[in-house]
């Protein structure tokens, strides 16, 4: 386990920014509200640990520093993973993160809702709502109708665009579903 | 004058081709005097030589030349010494070795060979030979010959077993040479990837860069890591080619702890900066600003003054309500207007 370094934390910071806009402010500086100094105001923090990078309040830091790193399996929120090649790719574990800040959000129909959870992408026939003014390209989040982030994805035509589509056409592309846990439990 | 050059031009052995001049007749300098006229001398000599040397091209047959007059150097007579070594012997081949015993002597075959089945000459080797075995179209049938083998087939793999056996004695050979160091320059980057020196690399000579490292790797390798060694007069501090990382510590500090705090808000700037120009939604402002623009002109048409509005109309064009059966003809939109403007 150890923090970041300035290269790392720009590639996570530039992923986190295409999701959360300029919300990436509150989730940097998001007071933890644990441990002593609770009043001095601890934080949230990013750890890597074994190639994976966990969104973790300071106070878990220091109590995880009595765990070896090989017996370290895992703390905090695992938000994504570093690939051999240095790309940083979001996990399924950070919707919950991506969620609560998100910029541009997608509602699905109750009906391609389980589409989408077998990892497909989402239809124009299966669009519900639409944030207004998503540019193509744009990270987004995919929630059900009633409100219950199902997984993120990117934005394949913006919201203009999207009123003239078929309905057969790819409106976000497919990155990471909760149908994961079920799916790819163990390399999660 | 002239002739006090030509006495001193026979004085001197002159070798054109170099472009150089000796003076086998000087004494040398003599060790009592002071550098400051040792250097005169020299120079003195110098330009007398060089004189000379200039005095010989310049009555060399020339011809004229956009730049000047053109001399062909005659060809140089003085040996120059060779600036590489000479490269070494090659050990002769296991075939070499073979033929000196049995007293084996080369000889010239001539290129072309009269080729009997096209009645033609043609090349010993390559590309369209004389007696090319891929071009016999009939094999004699032979009393020795096994029922069920293919003639054509068995020349096939005889003449790749040859071949192989070939490659394999020329690597073999090959290897030879290269424990001799005496690889062939062609052969020699392809070394390693031809099994003649296995994975080794041919040891390449030591180059500055090299002796740099050595030597950094060395002044470091003490109990202080080279810390509190003295430098010898001109040695620099050691490289260290390898990267060696730093991480900020895991727990939050007060000291060097605190650092991760400030790296995190100089990225988060860096990043939410570089991302600065999507504040403004373009599609938006445009929309906003044609809404407004609109707005607008229709505010500045009402805003006219009433009686201004009756002037500029005629008098005998009133708008008049259509009566309801007209209004929903079926006549297109076009075609209503015209109707309009008649009435």
């Amino acid at each position: 386990m150890r923090p970041l370094d300035e290269e790392e934390t720009t590639v996570v910071f530039e992923k986190l920014h295409k999701f959360v806009g300029t919300n990436l402010k509150h989730i940097v500086e998001r007071p933890s509200g644990e441990g002593p100094d609770m009043k001095t105001g601890g934080l949230y923090c990013f750890r890597m640990h074994k190639n994976r990078v966990y969104y973790v309040s300071e106070a878990l830091v220091k109590r995880a520093t009595n765990i070896s790193r090989e017996r370290l399996v895992s703390l905090g929120t695992c938000i994504g993973k570093f690939t051999k090649s240095g790309k940083f790719q979001l996990t399924i574990q950070s919707l919950d993160l991506l969620a609560a800040h998100a910029k541009r959000k997608i509602w699905l129909k109750p009906t391609s809702e389980m589409s989408f959870l077998y990892g497909n992408h989402v239809l124009k026939g299966g669009l519900g709502r639409i944030t207004e003014n998503t540019a193509q390209n744009e990270g987004v989040v995919i929630f059900s109708m009633s409100d219950v982030p199902l997984g993120f994805g990117v934005a394949a035509k913006s919201t203009q665009d999207c009123r003239k589509l078929d309905p057969n056409a790819i409106v976000a592309y497919h990155q990471s579903d909760i149908g994961e846990y079920l799916r790819i439990e163990d390399e999660l | 004058m002239a002739a006090v050059a030509a006495e001193e031009a026979n004085l001197y052995q002159i070798d054109l081709g170099n472009l150089t001049a000796f003076d086998s007749h000087d004494p040398g300098a003599s060790a009592t005097s002071s550098e400051e006229e040792l250097v005169k001398e020299c120079l003195e000599k110098g330009t007398r030589l060089v004189q000379a040397i200039a005095d010989k091209l310049f009555s060399l047959p020339s011809t004229p030349d956009k730049e000047g007059p053109l001399v062909q150097l005659p060809t140089p007579t003085t040996p120059i010494p060779r600036e590489k070594p000479l490269p070494k012997a090659k050990p002769p081949t296991k075939w070499e070795v073979f033929a000196q015993s049995k007293g084996i002597k080369k000889r010239k075959r001539s290129k072309h060979l009269y080729d009997e089945p096209s009645g033609e000459w043609k090349r010993r080797h390559g590309y369209n030979r004389a007696g090319d075995e891929n071009d016999i179209p009939i094999i004699e049938a032979k009393p020795t010959d096994e029922p069920g083998e293919d003639p054509f087939s068995k020349k096939k793999t005889e003449k790749k077993a040859r071949v192989q056996k070939n490659e394999k004695s020329q690597l073999e050979n090959l290897k030879k040479a290269a424990k001799v160091g005496a690889l062939p320059s062609t052969v020699q980057l392809a070394a390693t990837s031809l099994p003649i020196t296995g994975t080794r690399d041919i040891p390449k000579k030591v180059g500055k860069d090299d002796l740099g490292h050595a030597a950094g790797f060395a002044s470091s390798a003490t109990a202080s890591v080279g810390k509190f060694d003295e430098r010898l007069p001109g040695e620099k501090t050691p490289k260290h080619p390898g990267k060696h990382r730093k991480f900020l510590p895991v727990v939050e500090g007060s000291g060097i702890g605190s650092r991760e705090k400030q790296q995190c808000e100089k990225v988060l700037q860096k990043v939410l900066s570089s991302h600065n120009h999507d504040i403004l939604n373009v599609d938006k402002a445009v929309k906003v600003f044609t809404v407004n623009e609109e707005r607008n002109a229709h505010q500045k048409r009402k805003d006219r003054p009433a009686h201004q509005n009756r002037k500029d109309r005629p008098a005998h064009q009133k708008l008049k309500k259509r009566p309801a059966h007209q209004k929903h003809g079926d006549r297109p939109a076009h075609q209503k207007q015209k109707d309009r403007r008649k009435s």
